[in-house]
């Protein structure tokens, strides 16, 4: 099968020609105030200048990024979940379960040329402490064509405490779902605002993974992973987020406590990931709110969130999507997808957990109801994409 | 006569010598003795026509009452051996200190002898002389010798649960392989040629056919040869013309055959921006072992540099020096490393011996070196010392940099790879080996390279096919067919 893919380094040379477009047009830089459940979605068929072009559009449908991050500190959480040298067969993440580099790279351009005064890159990469910029290497991406979309552009690895004294405490509003509150790497508090920059997919644990369920990286592996000592955290983490799905153990006593301890550990003949995963998620997203959300959907893969998932592929359903409320992108997300958002477990794609954005907007996190969310551009019925079909 | 560096040597375990030693260890039984009985009739000899198999190793003498029986009873097989020509290397035990054995080798038309004692060498026959692989007399050495205590090639058995392979820290299976240890020798003796004694592991009583040629392919793939050796239920089965023994032994000598027909690749030297230099002896030897044996499993690519010798040459091209001994370098190797920081390059040390005016930075708060700028480049320091060769290896790469990566293995599991180029700089080769016995399906391999197809070697095959790359720069990927045991990728271009 011919893939359709630009080159992983062309996205630079991409971002000089249409940007030139995207700055001759200074009405769109101005920044209205947007609605909470506006979403932007279009069609976007290749990773070159298109991309670009395509996102500066959506951004201003959503009242433009100045008001949003002029001066301000933006920190970007990616979604580059497993490792680099992963892959779907013969394709490279970024086309399968990767959010692509140029998409990242035109955000990172979009948010500097909006006057953002820094902006982080950041992920935890799989039990590893190594600089982010090495992670991405290692799937032969760049990282300098990043730090030349945009002015003051850094990268942090935090999967564990990085360069921080100690860990930022969350506190979950009303008290939380699984956990009173979170430890994370500083980057999360040390930020004015916050992207959660995801793919469109599906999770084998939590049926959708999107900009919320990509929050679930945010949580340092030395504190919140399968082998986090029981009193502090590790100085390295080690193993992955198995405690969260298994509720077989506690995080380190430093941390913030569980909503119902009498739960640890749990049966390990049963599985609660399907109950303990969505509220995770949950929890994060209402701690560590979300200003911007965006949804690669331009390739991905079906069945879900990587390559080590049994029955899944590759497709192209040629879209992105984004909005300043995550619960109210991933709704319209999954309806692009072919699911209905108001679905809850037993029905697809939730067939085996909660619907992570049912408990979220229960948070008051956001509206999962379409007729509740203005969508922009592209009609839903007019770019949907079936991954049940594909 | 002189022992020859083209054999392909086999274990060849038979006669009075061999049935009497599996009496002692209880592991004789009537099936295994009469194997024992028919493999020292000539007629066996007929397995090898058509093989690269031309050296077999013998029982000779142990200082057992069995040994004067030995001679007698192999006298027809070194007869039809040697019509087929087939060299012989007797093999005498340590309790046989005298050079009676030797002489009595050399009268009944033995090539060399393998002495468990040194003292043992006469001038009546040259000599081959096995080492534990921890204890090899790099200098004083003979012109083959021997290491033992190696590993038998694949996924290390010791981290299996049922057919499942448990990941290493870095999410990869732990595998055996010997390629370091090869790529040593090839620096500590150049001259001479290493065969690797290992016999397949006794658990397995049914080798699947694959490792042994991983076998081969681990030992040939940088630069030294396995002493084939056949487990008894092989010798059996052989015996017996089993097909599927059959089946096994064809791939085996087919393999060896692969190699024959590509001695050229011998010649080539390991490629590669970083250069590990240590002495490799004493107290050095299980540090420098363990982070070169890691860094190929990564795999970072590098090249070995013995301690003693003189830097200038060697590191031009380099990028970076994993100066592992906590001995300092000599007067003249500390200035050609000084200059070789300040011209850009990267040294790696467990203790700063540079301009003492110089202050340490930090580079990443999770490596644990403090970084001296010196000119345009850098001395990082281990801020506690180099303890445990994994991490050694973790962050050699990293402080490297894998932007500076010769190759790269996408959907690696068991596989491994070694970047050589031919010594006139035209001709680059990567040797892919897969070390697990089930077939790597969807290996993509990415190349410092910047080529539209490479050369695609695989076993059993005679011809190279073309393999078309897909670029990503600043080089080039390319979709391994699914992978059994071994490939190789030839193509022109220097190294980066």
């Amino acid at each position: 099968m011919m893939i359709t893919t630009c080159s992983r380094r062309k996205f630079i040379g991409a971002l000089g020609a249409a940007a030139g477009a995207w700055l001759a047009r200074p009405g769109m830089l101005l920044a209205r105030p947007a609605p909470a459940s506006r979403v932007a979605v279009a069609r976007c068929h290749v990773y070159d200048a298109e991309v670009l072009d395509t996102l500066g559009k959506m951004f201003d449908q959503l009242g433009g990024l100045e008001e949003l991050v002029r001066g301000r500190t933006v920190a970007i959480k990616l979604n580059l979940t497993g490792v680099g040298t992963n892959w779907l067969g013969h394709l490279p993440p970024e086309i399968t379960y990767w959010v692509h580099p140029q998409v990242i790279g035109a955000t990172v351009h979009l948010l500097g040329k909006a006057g953002a005064h820094r902006i982080r890159l950041l992920e935890s990469p799989m039990v590893t402490t190594e600089p982010l910029e090495e992670f991405m290497l290692q799937a032969n991406w760049e990282p300098r064509d990043f730090l030349s979309a945009a002015p003051r552009v850094e990268f942090e690895n935090t999967n564990y405490l990085g360069n921080a004294r100690k860990y930022s405490r969350f506190w979950v509003p009303g008290g939380g779902l699984m956990f009173k509150g979170y430890d994370l790497n500083h980057s999360y508090e040390d930020c004015d605002v916050f992207v959660s920059l995801a793919k469109l997919k599906e999770h084998s644990t939590a049926g959708i993974t999107l900009t919320m369920k990509n929050c679930f990286g945010i949580t340092p592996c030395t504190i919140y992973g399968d082998s986090a000592p029981e009193d502090e955290p590790s100085l390295s983490p080690r193993g992955g987020r198995g405690p969260f799905h298994a509720m077989n153990r506690l995080p380190p006593k430093s941390a913030p406590p569980p909503v119902n301890p009498n739960a640890y550990p749990c049966d390990a003949t049963k599985d609660p990931s399907g109950y303990s995963v969505p509220r995770v998620v949950v929890d994060l997203v209402a701690a560590r709110p979300v200003h911007l959300a965006i949804i690669d959907g331009i390739q991905t893969m079906t069945g879900g969130e990587g390559p080590w998932v049994t029955g899944r592929g590759h497709i192209q359903p040629g879209l992105l999507i984004a909005g300043t409320n995550c619960v109210a992108t991933d709704a319209v997300g999954m309806a692009l997808m072919g699911f209905d958002p108001m679905a809850d477990r037993g029905t697809p794609p939730f067939e085996t957990c909660d619907s992570t954005l049912r408990l979220a907007e229960q948070l008051g996190v956001g509206p999962r109801d379409l007729n509740q969310i203005e969508v922009l551009g592209t009609p839903i019925a007019k770019a949907k994409f079936n991954f049940r079909r594909a | 006569m002189d022992v020859d560096s083209k054999w392909v040597p086999m274990k060849w375990p038979c006669g009075p010598l061999e049935i009497a030693r599996r009496n002692k260890s209880q592991s004789l039984t009537a099936d295994l003795k009469a194997t024992l009985e028919a493999w020292e009739q000539p007629s066996t000899l007929e397995l090898l026509k058509g093989t690269p198999i031309n050296c077999l190793i013998v029982d000779w003498a142990n200082g057992e009452p069995e040994d004067s029986a030995q001679p007698q009873a192999l006298k027809p097989l070194l007869e039809a051996g040697r019509r087929l020509g087939i060299s012989f290397v007797g093999q005498v035990g340590a309790k046989e200190g005298s050079g009676a054995a030797v002489g009595a080798a050399r009268a009944a038309g033995l090539s060399a002898v393998m002495l468990e004692e040194a003292s043992a060498q006469s001038s009546d026959l040259p000599a081959i002389l096995p080492f534990p692989r921890e204890k090899v007399a790099w200098e004083t050495a003979s012109t083959i010798f021997i290491s033992r205590e190696n590993v038998w090639p694949g996924v290390n058995l010791g981290t299996m649960e049922g057919d499942t392979a448990i990941a290493g820290p870095t999410g990869i299976p732990w595998v055996n392989s010997n390629g370091w240890f090869s790529l040593l020798a090839g620096e500590l003796a150049p001259q001479k040629t290493l065969w690797l004694d290992i016999d397949p592991p006794k658990a397995s009583n049914v080798l699947h056919p694959a490792q042994y040629v991983l076998a081969i392919a681990d030992s040939q793939a940088y630069g030294s040869r396995w002493i084939i050796s056949l487990d008894d239920t092989l010798r059996a089965a052989l015996l017996k013309g089993s097909p599927q023994a059959k089946g096994i032994w064809e791939k085996m000598c087919g393999a060896l055959a692969f190699f024959e027909d590509h001695k050229e690749w011998q010649a080539f030297k390991s490629q590669g921006i970083l250069a590990v230099i240590s002495d490799f002896r004493g107290e050095n030897a299980y540090l420098s072992g363990e982070v070169l044996n890691l860094l190929n499993r990564r795999p970072v690519q590098f090249q070995i540099l013995e301690r003693s010798r003189s830097l200038s040459a060697p590191i031009k091209g380099l990028k970076a020096i994993l100066w592992l001994d906590k001995e300092a370098p000599s007067t003249e190797q500390h200035s050609q490393l000084l200059a070789f920081a300040r011209h850009g390059g990267l040294v790696i040390a467990s203790a700063y011996w540079g301009p003492p005016d110089v202050k340490p930075t930090k580079k990443d708060p999770s490596l644990r070196y403090k970084m001296y700028n010196v000119g345009t480049g850098q001395i990082a320091v281990a801020e506690e010392g180099f303890q445990d060769p994994y991490q050694v290896a973790v962050d050699t790469h990293l402080l490297v940099s894998r932007r500076n990566d010769v190759v790269r293995l996408y959907n690696p599991e068991a596989t491994s790879c070694h970047a050589s180029f031919d010594p006139g700089h035209r001709k680059r080769l990567v040797q892919v080996l897969n070390y697990s016995s089930e077939s790597a399906d969807y290996v993509t391999i990415w190349l410092n390279a910047r080529v539209e197809s490479v050369r695609l070697w695989q076993l059993g095959t005679r011809e190279a096919v073309a393999l078309q790359g897909v670029a990503a720069p600043p080089g080039t990927d390319f979709a391994i067919p699914p992978l059994s045991v071994y490939c190789a990728l030839e193509f022109e271009g220097s190294s980066p």
